[in-house]
Parts: C-alpha cells; sequence; structure tokens
C-alpha cells in the first residue's frame, strides 16, 4: 500500500464513522456509551489520513543511496514512506458495506434466526407499579417481573413498552413485541419477546410500536406448561412510531 | 521498527500494481454510492443481518484500535531500544518475569510487539525475555483487558482468567527458551531503519501502518465471525457449542487462521454467545500469541526456522494454560 492508498482508507474510514456518530446510526451497531470513544477514533484517524495525504517529508532521495540492512531483498525493499501492507485495504470493506448495503438495526429477521431469552432467575425485590397512569419499562424488566416476581405486582396494572413488530402466523390477533437485549455489540443482540393480542388488523414486521399492554398471567406458571412459554399481554393501546427510538436496543447491564 | 513488518511483499518491480489498487478503491466506492438502495440484492434480510453484525464488530472494536496504535505510534517516536532495554536485567531468571511484566506497561497489540521484540534482541537483552515481551505484551496490557472487559461485562473473572493463561504462557515458553539456550536458534535479527526523520513523522507512519495492519486483520475476523452466525446452520454451531473439547478445539483454529487483533479479538469472541467461556478463554490466549499473521511476522523478523519451532510450541502451551486456568476460575 502506497502512502496515498492509505492515506484514502483512512480518510474515507474516518469521515465515514464520524458521519455514523453524527447522524446517531452508530446506536444500530454499538451501545450508545461508545459514541465519545467513537468519535475521538473518528477524529485521529482523519488527522492521520490527512497528514499522510498532505505532508511528504523530503527524503525521496533517500531510496536509492542507503543500503538500510544488507538485506535488500529479503522483502523488506517496499521503499514506501509507511511500508504499510496490502491487508490494510481491507479497512475499507466495512465502510463500502455501510455505503452500499446501508444495514441498520436488528430486526424481525434476525429475531427469526436467534431464539429468544428468558431472564434468569432472581432474587431482586420488585417495586411496586404505579395504579394512576401507565409505567414504562423495558420489554426485558416487563418479562423479568412476569416471569419471578412472587408478589406478583404486574397484575393488573398498565405498562408501556416500545417494541418492534415481529409477526407470527401462530398469532391471528397480535405479534411477538420484541427488542434486542445486546451487551456489547449488535453482534451478540438476541431478541426479548413479549406476545401482546387484541389487534384487529396485522402491521408489517419491523414497525416499531409504543404501546401500554397489561399482563395476561400464565393459566399454569411458566416452565410447566405443556406448549410454548411464551410471555402473554392484552393491548390497552397502540401507536405506531416513525422513528425507531434513539437506542434500538436494550442493555442487561 | 518500520522496517520489520514482515509479510513478504511484491518485489518493487510490481509498481505499477499499486495504482490499480487505488484505482480499484475509487470505482468501489463510486459504485457502493451508486448501488445503494437501488438493487434489489440489498433488501435481501439475510445480507443485512450479515451486515450488521460485520459492521458492528468492526466499529466496536475501532476505538480500541486507534487507542492501541497512537500508544505503539508513540513508542515509536519516543522509546528508543536502549531505552526499554535498560530496563529489562540482563540475566535470564530475572529477564524474564520482567520482560513479562514489560509488556503489561507497554501498550499495543501483537503486530506492534514484534518489531519490538525484534529490537530488544538486537540490543543485546536475552532472547528469552523478549520472547516473554513478545508474548506477555500484546496478551495482557492495559487496553487489551479493558477491551475485553467491555466485551464481557457480565464475566469480569473472564479478564482476570485471559490475565492469568496469557502471563502464564508468556513465562513458560520463556523459562523454557532460557533454559536451553535456544537463542542459537535465533537468525540474525534485522536492524530498524531509523531515518533522520521527525518525530511527528515517525509517530504518525509507525501508528498509521500499525492502524491499517491491524485494521486489515480485524476485517477479516468480524467477517468471519458474522459469516459464521448466518451462514453456519444454528444446530451445528449449538452441536460444536455442546461439546467442550470441540469448541476448544474449534476456538484455537479460529484464533490461529483469523489472526484478529488483540485489542479486537474479545469483541469477536463475545460475538459468539453460545460458546462456554472456558472455549472462548482459549480463543483469547491463543490469539495474541501465535497466528498465521504472527508466523509470517515471526518468520520476517526472527528467521523462518524460529519460527517452524515457535509456533507449535506457543499453540501447545497456550490452549493448556487456558484450559487449566479456565477450569480453575471460569
Amino acid at each position: 500500500m502506497t502512502r496515498g492508498g492509505a492515506a484514502t482508507v483512512l480518510v474515507c474510514v474516518g469521515a465515514i464513522i464520524g458521519r455514523l456518530v453524527q447522524s446517531g446510526g452508530f446506536g444500530w451497531f454499538v451501545q450508545q456509551r461508545m459514541r465519545i470513544p467513537l468519535a475521538l477514533a473518528a477524529l485521529i484517524i482523519l488527522a492521520f489520513g490527512l497528514y499522510l495525504l498532505l505532508v511528504h517529508p523530503g527524503d525521496d532521495t533517500d531510496h536509492d543511496g542507503h543500503d538500510h540492512d544488507g538485506h535488500d531483498h529479503d522483502g523488506h525493499d517496499d521503499h514506501d514512506h509507511g511500508r504499510v501492507p496490502k491487508v490494510g485495504w481491507l479497512m475499507a470493506l466495512p465502510i463500502l458495506v455501510l455505503i452500499s448495503v446501508a444495514p441498520t438495526a436488528l430486526g424481525a429477521s434476525a429475531a427469526d434466526r436467534l431464539e429468544a431469552i428468558t431472564p434468569l432467575e432472581t432474587t431482586e425485590r420488585f417495586p411496586p407499579l404505579s395504579s394512576d397512569e401507565p409505567t414504562e419499562m423495558g420489554v426485558y424488566d416487563f418479562i423479568e417481573r412476569a416471569v419471578w416476581d412472587d408478589e406478583r405486582t404486574l397484575e393488573g396494572a398498565e405498562v408501556r413498552l416500545v417494541g418492534l413488530v415481529v409477526n407470527d402466523d401462530e398469532i391471528d390477533d397480535g405479534f411477538r413485541l420484541t427488542r434486542f437485549l445486546v451487551s456489547c455489540c449488535a453482534a451478540d443482540g438476541l431478541p426479548v419477546q413479549v406476545v401482546v393480542h387484541g389487534l384487529a388488523e396485522e402491521l408489517p414486521n419491523d414497525t416499531w410500536v409504543d404501546i401500554v399492554v397489561t399482563w395476561r398471567p400464565p393459566e399454569v406458571p411458566y416452565g410447566e406448561s405443556e406448549g410454548t412459554d411464551d410471555i402473554e399481554a392484552d393491548i390497552v393501546e397502540l401507536q405506531i412510531l416513525d422513528e425507531p427510538p434513539a437506542d434500538p436496543y436494550e442493555s442487561p447491564y | 521498527m518500520s522496517s520489520i513488518d514482515a509479510a513478504p511483499e511484491a518485489p518493487p518491480t510490481v509498481r505499477p500494481s499499486r495504482e490499480w489498487a487505488q484505482l480499484a478503491f475509487a470505482v468501489a466506492m463510486a459504485l457502493a454510492f451508486l448501488l445503494r438502495g437501488r438493487t434489489a440484492l440489498f433488501e435481501n434480510p439475510a445480507l443485512r443481518d450479515w451486515s450488521t453484525l460485520f459492521v458492528s464488530v468492526c466499529v466496536q472494536a475501532l476505538p480500541f484500535l486507534v487507542l492501541g496504535v497512537t500508544i505503539s505510534g508513540l513508542i515509536g517516536a519516543f522509546v528508543s531500544p536502549e531505552l526499554v532495554e535498560r530496563f529489562v536485567p540482563k540475566r535470564p531468571v530475572l529477564a524474564v518475569p520482567s520482560a513479562g511484566l514489560a509488556g503489561f506497561a507497554l501498550p499495543g497489540c501483537e503486530c506492534g510487539s514484534v518489531p519490538i521484540a525484534g529490537r530488544l534482541v538486537a540490543a543485546g537483552t536475552p532472547p528469552a525475555a523478549a520472547l516473554t515481551f513478545l508474548l506477555a505484551a500484546p496478551a495482557i496490557n492495559p487496553v487489551v483487558l479493558v477491551s475485553t472487559a467491555v466485551a464481557f461485562p457480565g464475566d469480569r473473572q473472564l479478564v482476570v482468567a485471559r490475565f492469568l493463561a496469557s502471563f502464564l504462557t508468556a513465562i513458560t515458553i520463556g523459562a523454557w527458551w532460557a533454559r536451553r539456550q535456544g537463542g542459537s536458534l535465533l537468525d540474525i535479527v534485522k536492524d530498524d531503519h531509523s531515518h533522520e526523520q521527525s518525530r511527528l513523522n515517525t509517530f504518525v507512519e509507525v501508528a498509521t501502518r500499525d492502524l491499517l495492519h491491524a485494521g486489515g486483520y480485524l476485517v477479516v475476523g468480524a467477517l468471519a465471525a458474522a459469516t459464521l452466525q448466518l451462514v453456519v446452520p444454528r444446530s451445528v454451531l449449538n452441536t460444536v457449542a455442546d461439546d467442550e473439547l470441540l469448541s476448544i478445539l474449534m476456538f484455537a483454529g479460529l484464533a490461529v487462521l483469523l489472526s484478529i487483533c488483540s485489542e479486537a479479538d474479545a469483541f469477536v469472541a463475545a460475538g459468539l454467545p453460545q460458546f462456554s467461556l472456558t472455549s472462548r478463554l482459549v480463543f483469547l490466549v491463543v490469539g495474541p500469541v501465535i497466528d498465521l499473521k504472527l508466523v509470517a511476522m515471526h518468520a520476517g523478523v526472527f528467521g523462518r526456522r524460529f519460527a517452524m519451532v515457535f509456533a507449535p510450541l506457543t499453540l501447545g502451551v497456550a490452549v493448556v494454560s487456558a484450559v487449566v486456568i479456565g477450569r480453575i476460575l471460569l
């Protein structure tokens, strides 16, 4: 890779990552806490690239008159200033994918591919829920209460959840409200799902919704039924969101 | 440091091909912009999922990579081999453990530590100590440990296990080398090409070369991790994941094949959550000390004969250390 090639790749990487931070799109791939580290990384890469592009130390004449180590034919005679290995070109690949495929956050297809998870047993005590207005809650927290709360604080309470629609042929009056739980980056994302009922028409997959639900306690305790262990709820109110939330994922930590 | 960049490259007679690479890059960028949102292929859900996974591993690792190469650039510009050597005792019995600890204090990824180790030997450090440094520096430095903690927020003991298993590997190899006076295996180590350059220029050149080098191999690793997740059927992955021995062998093999930078490998391992922590620890301990990229670099810096002995030895010791520590801690 020449100095010019290295500079081109670095400027492109820095600019596209910077743009991804600025637009908020980085949240599709990593957690919100990576915003500042990523912004700094983008700036540094951009600065490196611009330096290589603009500053050429005048040692060009150095090349032929300087026998560096007496082994001038053993693979070290690539007299570029940077001597960057060719594998560096691969750094452009994620940028090309970002531009062409323009991937976004994990959605229905990933939810179909992955097995939904259930929160591990917890000894946490759950505070009681307000009875005046719907309590906002993460999908994971909702499921955790539904499964592990001995005091059944969820019973009868209205809860506001935000998630995306994943349709299931076996559910004819609703869908699987889905959110992904991401501990590091989207590559480790696993879906958490609540089956919600009480919807006449079908919404398209991957629609973001803000819904108020009430928990439908299971007829047989979770884990003891013959069929699925879906956490179920009834829709009280449903609002379609035009834009996904700033952070499409929930974090377990 | 800039000379010992190892992987044999094409002779200078193919100079025009470099311009082809740049042209190909420009065409690819233009095509990417033109095709965006215009072809049904890019609406394919599997391809979109694959892209999300691939890009997310790369993006997550990027800040750590940049931090690492910034430090390696600073070392390249401001720390002379003589300075480092002054802090390493001459006697192997003392030199080996202290070189291991020096690895902790000098952050960098494996691509950066190969040339540093080469310089140490050239400057008169006992080879066993330089090798200990070579194995310890990329595996147990603070940047790597922090990125491991970030990648596995729920499994703090994995960070401790990684530190211990990697340190054990480094010390074992170093002690073995000191005992059999294996210095004779080392070919002459090439000197650095310190041009009369400004420190700023040395800094940027070392940092960008390490960035592109490590970044390129990171992309290979991210490609493999995303593809494994999507192409290999869940049932196969789960079958391997359910068998501890198979998982360990698979991750040892992956670590060698993928050649991911140690500052980024934890994110790849975190992206394969169905596997046991011990098998992923094997990946994290083997990767920084031996992989295809490193074999190429070792052969370039220390000679082919050395690389042929060092590679299988290190692989074996690293796998055993990881499994033993994993059994105790995880």
